[in-house]
């Protein structure tokens, strides 16, 4: 690059934290795989589910940024939002990246995992296997994506043969990804005996698609905002509120979608009658939902800081909502008559290699931003 | 499809039954509390796949001490199978619902989906197992009943075919309906299981999950089968025809665009 940026292109304190987390996250990781599950997490029989699959759970629904903007682009050829999109690209994909290296440590058998590669092992009715096979095939896809933008102007005819082909890698990748945040929430239909029933829905599959939607376009917003913002230019106010317009739409269908499924089941009264339960539902709702469609529907939807604060308060509804399907209201059984009850609370390693993975996202996020040129540019306004 | 029916009537509680299941299986013991009572342990762990529980139930004036032998209940349909993504539990023509570690990658999705609370992991092991009771699939194989089966001295457990052991378990219920609650638990339950319970309190009252007939995975496989195939016609149909005509009408804009 010849051109002179005035973006600073050093490293800071920031990075350096970020920095020493993920390289302790990544000795935790070592010691989790080295020792096992039971050293290493407060997971027991009553809850064989704690906080590293809630943090897919929620993580999946965060990364659907990607696939949300890809759709724009390149399905409803809206190429003023190209630019845009190479950041969701680069933030789908580290999501996906944490998503399976945490994985990785939830699961018992790592080093089995290629059994859901063999073909004659799937099974088919398993909603798990689905997710397991969208995962893998859409972060293939993401890592495609990936390469197309970082080596956008290397003219290596790998990528012109993937710049042309583009539009069907990012329609595959649409398509996986609806039908994969799809199945993340069929996931827990067959778990009707253990989950509360005021998340329970046999619509759980179009709940979770239509919430990563909106959660996938308000993520987007605040990359665009803070992303722009950090790099010392003007956030792209006219494209993300029309986003905001978009996610405005989506919310109030989710809010129908829910609420209604609630008194078409005669169940609409448990959102006030279970107790701690009804707080989690009622936060997730007014926090994630009402405040979001308030501000992105008024005039503070078209500043800066409505537009962030309209995200944020998006995002934290989803992974109250996806925390509490997985975690909080995903009940134990029944103890056993003479038994103890079983409780869980994270252990510290829990904690820590889930802090360092979102430490990991943040740091690569920012150095891909401030290091590879085709994204400094785009802010810039020196690559289209 | 064979299945054992549990008499809890005729079970005085001596846990041969308990002691065979971990000799057969080499599993050790186990270091346990006194918690109170005779259950010991008092739950499922990754040793301990059948057990005795100990309920004090008082029906009316009579008090029951009834003990209440634990095992996997095999379904006919069952959840954990439905649920694995790798096919590592398997349910045999023959009944038995087993597990085949080699293809098990350890996400525990069985664990949640049993609506028994059955399958159990060694949580102090790097690379765990699923553990749970195997109906003895390999004493079965070799014309041999299971253990626990072998070892029960007052016929409380009785090992056959399936329709034949329902028969029987209508017949004492009919000959003796003071002695037993009008209910064999596993006939109906989640579409049926292979292990069938009769006792002389209701099951309620000894923790025996109250469920329909309705098998726990058919609303699932349902969604998996018709669903999934359906949102990927769909979806593909909508994002080609979207494709299509937003295409075309930023062709048919750049075209205005320039004739003017």
């Amino acid at each position: 690059m010849t051109t002179v940026t005035k973006t600073k292109k050093t490293f800071s304190i920031a990075d350096l934290i970020l920095g020493l987390i993920v390289v302790a996250g990544v000795v935790l990781g070592i010691i989790r795989l080295a020792t096992g599950l039971g050293p290493t997490t407060n997971l027991n029989s009553s809850y064989p589910w704690g906080m590293w699959i809630a943090f897919d759970v929620f993580t999946i629904p965060f990364s659907a940024v990607a696939f949300t903007l890809a759709a724009v682009v390149h399905i409803f050829n809206q190429e003023k939002y190209h630019g845009l999109s190479r950041f969701t690209v680069l933030m789908g994909f580290l999501g996906y990246l944490m998503v399976v290296l945490v994985l990785v440590m939830d699961i018992g058998r790592w080093d089995q995992f290629y059994s859901v590669l063999m073909p004659w092992r799937w099974n088919l009715h398993s909603f798990m296997f689905e997710v397991a096979m969208s995962i893998t095939l859409y972060f293939g896809v993401l890592i495609l994506e990936m390469l197309t933008i970082v080596f956008e102007r290397s003219g290596s005819p790998i990528v012109d043969w993937l710049k042309r082909l583009i539009v069907l890698i990012a329609g595959v990748g649409v398509l996986l990804s609806c039908v994969h945040q799809g199945s993340m929430g069929a996931v827990f239909v067959i778990l009707r005996h253990r989950v509360e029933p005021l998340w329970w829905t046999p619509i759980l599959p179009v709940l979770f698609l239509t919430s990563a939607l909106f959660t996938g376009l308000s993520v987007a917003i605040f990359l665009g905002v803070v992303t722009w913002k950090a790099l010392g230019k003007p956030a792209p106010m006219k494209l993300l509120s029309n986003i905001a317009r978009w996610v405005v739409i989506i919310q109030a269908i989710y809010l129908v979608l829910k609420l209604g499924d609630l008194l078409l089941a005669g169940e609409f009264g448990l959102i006030f009658s279970s107790g701690q339960f009804s707080l989690l539902f009622l936060a997730e709702l007014i926090i994630g939902v009402i405040v979001p469609l308030v501000i992105f529907g008024s005039q503070a939807g078209k500043s800066e800081g409505g537009l962030v604060a309209g995200a944020v308060c998006t995002v934290v509804g989803i992974l109250i909502n996806r925390w509490s399907i997985s975690w909080f209201a995903l009940n134990p059984p029944p103890p056993p008559a003479h038994g103890v009850p079983m409780t869980y609370s994270p252990h510290w390693m829990e904690w820590g290699i889930t802090i360092a993975a979102v430490a990991a996202a943040i740091l690569f996020y920012s150095l891909a931003v401030r290091f590879i040129p085709v994204f400094r540019d785009t802010v810039t306004g020196k690559a289209h | 499809m064979k299945a054992v029916l549990v008499d809890l009537v005729r079970c005085m509680g001596c846990r041969a039954c308990q002691v065979a299941c971990k000799a057969w299986n080499d599993n050790p013991g186990e270091v346990t509390l006194c918690l109170g009572c005779y259950d010991n342990p008092p739950d499922f762990s990754g040793d301990t796949w059948s057990l005795i529980q100990f309920n004090e139930v008082e029906t009316g004036e009579e008090l029951h001490w009834v003990f209440t032998k634990r095992q996997c209940m095999h379904c006919e349909h069952p959840a954990c199978v439905s649920a694995c993504p790798v096919s590592a539990l398997e349910k045999l023509p023959d009944g038995p619902v087993v597990y085949h570690a080699q293809k098990c990658i350890g996400c525990r999705y069985c664990m949640l989906a049993c609506p028994f609370d059955v399958p159990r992991v060694n949580w102090g092991e790097v690379l765990p197992e699923i553990k749970k009771c195997t109906f003895c699939a390999d004493r079965q194989l070799h014309g041999m009943e299971p253990a626990c089966v072998k070892a029960c001295p007052t016929d409380a457990l009785v090992y056959g075919e399936r329709e034949e052991l329902l028969a029987e378990a209508r017949l004492r219920i009919q000959k003796r309906p003071d002695k037993y609650a009008n209910h064999i638990y596993g006939e109906k339950e989640a579409g049926g299981t292979s292990w069938l319970y009769l006792s002389p309190v209701p099951f309620k009252e000894l923790g025996f999950p109250e469920l329909d007939e309705e098998p726990v995975p058919e609303l699932s496989e349902t969604l998996a089968v018709y669903g999934t195939p359906s949102m990927l016609v769909g979806v593909a149909a909508a994002l080609g025809g979207l494709y299509w005509f937003t295409k075309r009408r930023a062709e048919g804009m750049a075209k205005q665009g320039k004739e003017e």
